[in-house]
């Protein structure tokens, strides 16, 4: 086993394809979704550019005074248009959102009605406009209380004893409750080492769609060697056929270990990402994702007849799976749903698994389930492997 | 008087392999018949015969990759049914494929198969250096097999049955896609192997290439052994005749119309001059032939007396070409 063992890892290393494949282009994707997801630079920079176009329909003062305090916002620059200019330059990409105070704004919040307010929005700038709508929301609400509580007072100010004395909502009194009913955000994962959400995304997913793919081409390697001969050579030897399988699933694994192991040294080397949170937790995140893809690789071999239909199997169940469990598109992203139909998926289970090591910063204890999802797939996979390919590919006729 | 027979007699006449009254069928489809076979050790066996004759799943049979449904074979007078590693540990075979490793070097080629056998390492080496001189490569050995010819290819994929120093060498239509350089080549290695004391079981259509290696040669076709024996007992079996060509000055219509009434069984073709008759015993017949021909008023140029080759006996077994 150990001279087919070095054997596949010679023709690995010797094929510039296969490396460049397993290490280099992995790395390059890495670093340029770790920069779009912002994983790499300050977050902050990002959250400065966020503009806001206002059109002031009302020209009321309360209208006026929500727009000088949006304004005053730090992450805000404010512009103001008409309300067909707004939606153009919205339509042509160029802000995000435009807050339309409709004529009657103020008198509405007075009345008890329905707010005339509408946000336009493109829909390409979600996240951005997802910020936006937090903010005015929030600025909104407190002015709405205040006015509310304002209204309580002056409701209810025939019930106090006629001392003289008048109670008043002071400008004082007024910040001091709207800075308390703005409703404060505070993260609660990820802080305590200042570890960005986009980079462990970056390097877990594309790590994660990477090693699919050269597991998928590790696998196809035993149809090669089906088609060129050399499996049925290696069966005229007193080689069992079993040792020729095992041998080619520790391939398959070694180089789904080095691979990953690989992809997160350059990660904490050169993108800041420290592994060294849980080195416990990671080796076995690492261990049980090796085992669940590399034994994918191999179960699709097993299932294709030739190699062209291995490969386009590979790629259909890869881009697939990959789209579905968070590879491509990051899970915090998607609809609700589709975190649902991401546990049919292998890539979902191993993100996650990074996800609670890196960004949740979880014990390893906890991540166990997820460890024994990875494992347990790769057992199932590696027994129905055993079983086709040896009825398909080395079987004895 | 009492009989002593010299070592290499006594060789040729122990059986190497002996396969009695094999089958093989793929569900309606009879691959093989009730085949029995004896080779001799240090000979080289030829089976003779068309695609699909059934070649290929002798070949498998015996190196295991295919179970026979009936029969047994032995292998050295080991069972190769009960035991399949020590038969395969004297037993070399030579895929039809080129079954290499395209991107190691030669040298890692012939260190990874003939390590597969459990040759200890500096044997091994010593034996790739030793083969690769044989194969006329020794200076390509660190070469990528992708850099390689065709022909070159082959005399690798020769060599790398060779490593453990096998007994037996079962070689797969070991020419097919070959120049003619590369194939003279090919046979040098296989007699010299042959000459080592090598026995070696050679599949091919090529009927010259039967006829210039195999000591023994069988046909088949359909999945049955229609004959087996040398040369001589082939044209035995067969019945075949010496072939008697004779070149004449000129031919015209009334020496064809003489010869066609009083020699049966003569061709004449009026392009090259020359009539051919097929004769049972020459030493006899051919002074009637000749008597003929001058009757006919012809002046004969040279004659040429030449045994039945093996695509007449082939022809006269099987009722047809082996390239039909």
């Amino acid at each position: 086993m150990i001279r087919l063992f070095r054997k596949d890892l010679t023709l690995f290393f010797k094929d510039q394809r296969s490396f460049i494949l397993t290490f280099l282009v992995p790395i390059i994707l890495i670093t340029v979704f770790a920069f779009a997801y912002g994983g790499i630079g300050d977050y902050s920079d990002s959250t400065d550019s966020l503009e806001l176009l206002i059109v002031d329909q009302d020209r009321s003062g309360l209208s006026e005074k929500i727009t000088a305090d949006l304004d005053a916002h730090s992450v805000l620059t404010v512009e103001t248009a008409g309300y067909d200019r707004a939606r153009d330059l919205i339509t042509s990409g160029d802000y995000p959102a435009a807050l339309v105070f409709r004529i009657g704004f103020q008198d509405s919040v007075h009345s008890d009605g329905n707010l005339p307010v509408q946000l336009l929005y493109d829909e390409e700038q979600e996240p951005e406009t997802w910020h936006l709508q937090s903010l005015i929301v929030n600025t909104l609400v407190s002015y709405i209380r205040r006015i509310e509580l304002q209204k309580y007072f002056d409701e209810f100010r025939y019930m106090l004893p006629d001392s003289g004395a008048s109670i008043a909502i002071t400008p004082d009194i007024l910040a001091d409750m709207n800075e308390s009913q703005i409703i404060e955000k505070i993260s609660i994962v990820g802080e305590k080492k200042n570890i960005k959400l986009g980079l462990i995304q970056a390097v877990a997913g594309t790590a994660i769609l990477m090693l699919l793919f050269s597991m998928a081409s590790v696998g196809t390697s035993i149809l090669e060697e089906k088609e060129n001969g050399t499996i049925n050579r290696l069966l005229y030897s007193p080689l069992n056929s079993r040792i020729i399988l095992y041998s080619k699933m520790l391939v398959a694994f070694f180089i789904a270990i080095l691979q990953l192991t690989v992809m997160f040294i350059f990660s904490w080397i050169f993108l800041g990402l420290d592994i060294t949170i849980n080195i416990k937790g990671l080796i076995l995140m690492i261990l049980s994702t090796a085992f669940a893809i590399s034994s994918l690789g191999i179960f699709l071999a097993s299932i294709a007849r030739t190699r062209q239909q291995a490969q386009n199997l590979s790629n259909l169940i890869i881009l697939v799976m990959s789209a579905i469990g968070g590879s491509m598109i990051p899970l915090f992203y998607m609809p609700q749903i589709m975190n649902k139909v991401a546990v049919f998926s292998i890539n979902y289970w191993g993100i996650q698994g990074f996800y609670d090591i890196f960004w949740r910063l979880l014990p390893v204890s906890e991540t166990y389930p997820k460890i024994l999802v990875l494992i347990g797939t790769g057992i199932i996979l590696t027994l129905l492997s055993i079983r086709l390919i040896n009825r398909n590919i080395i079987k004895l006729v | 008087m009492e009989l002593k027979l010299t070592g290499n007699i006594t060789r040729l006449l122990e059986s190497m392999i002996e396969v009695k009254s094999v089958s093989k069928s793929y569900g309606n489809i009879v691959s093989l018949n009730d085949i029995s076979l004896n080779i001799r050790k240090g000979e080289i066996f030829g089976l003779l015969g068309p695609n699909g004759a059934g070649k290929s799943t002798i070949v498998n049979i015996l190196n295991t990759l295919v179970k026979p449904d009936s029969g047994k074979i032995y292998i050295d007078g080991v069972n190769l049914a009960t035991n399949p590693e020590s038969c395969k540990m004297i037993m070399g075979i030579v895929p039809q494929e080129i079954a290499l490793y395209e991107n190691l070097t030669a040298m890692e080629n012939l260190i990874f198969w003939g390590s597969l056998y459990k040759v200890p390492g500096s044997v091994l080496r010593e034996n790739a250096g030793r083969i690769l001189e044989l194969i006329g490569l020794s200076s390509r050995k660190d070469d990528s097999i992708k850099t390689f010819s065709g022909g070159m290819k082959r005399r690798i994929n020769i060599a790398c049955s060779l490593l453990h120093e096998p007994r037996i060498l079962v070689m797969d239509e070991p020419t097919i896609g070959v120049d003619p350089q590369n194939r003279n080549h090919i046979f040098d290695i296989i007699e010299n192997l042959n000459h080592e004391g090598i026995t070696i079981i050679y599949t091919t259509h090529y009927m010259d290439e039967a006829e210039r290696l195999c000591d023994t040669i069988a046909i088949i076709d359909h999945g049955t052994i229609r004959a087996q024996g040398t040369m001589q007992e082939l044209r035995k079996i067969s019945g075949s005749r010496v072939i008697v060509t004779i070149v004449l000055k000129h031919l015209n219509d009334k020496i064809i119309k003489y010869v066609s009434d009083n020699i049966s069984g003569s061709l004449i073709d009026n392009i090259l001059n020359t009539i051919k008759v097929e004769c049972q015993d020459v030493s006899n017949e051919i002074s009637d032939i000749i008597k003929h021909i001058q009757l006919s008023g012809a002046e004969i140029k040279s004659i040429d007396a030449q045994d039945a080759d093996l695509e007449s006996i082939f022809l006269k077994l099987t009722g047809k070409k082996l390239r039909d």
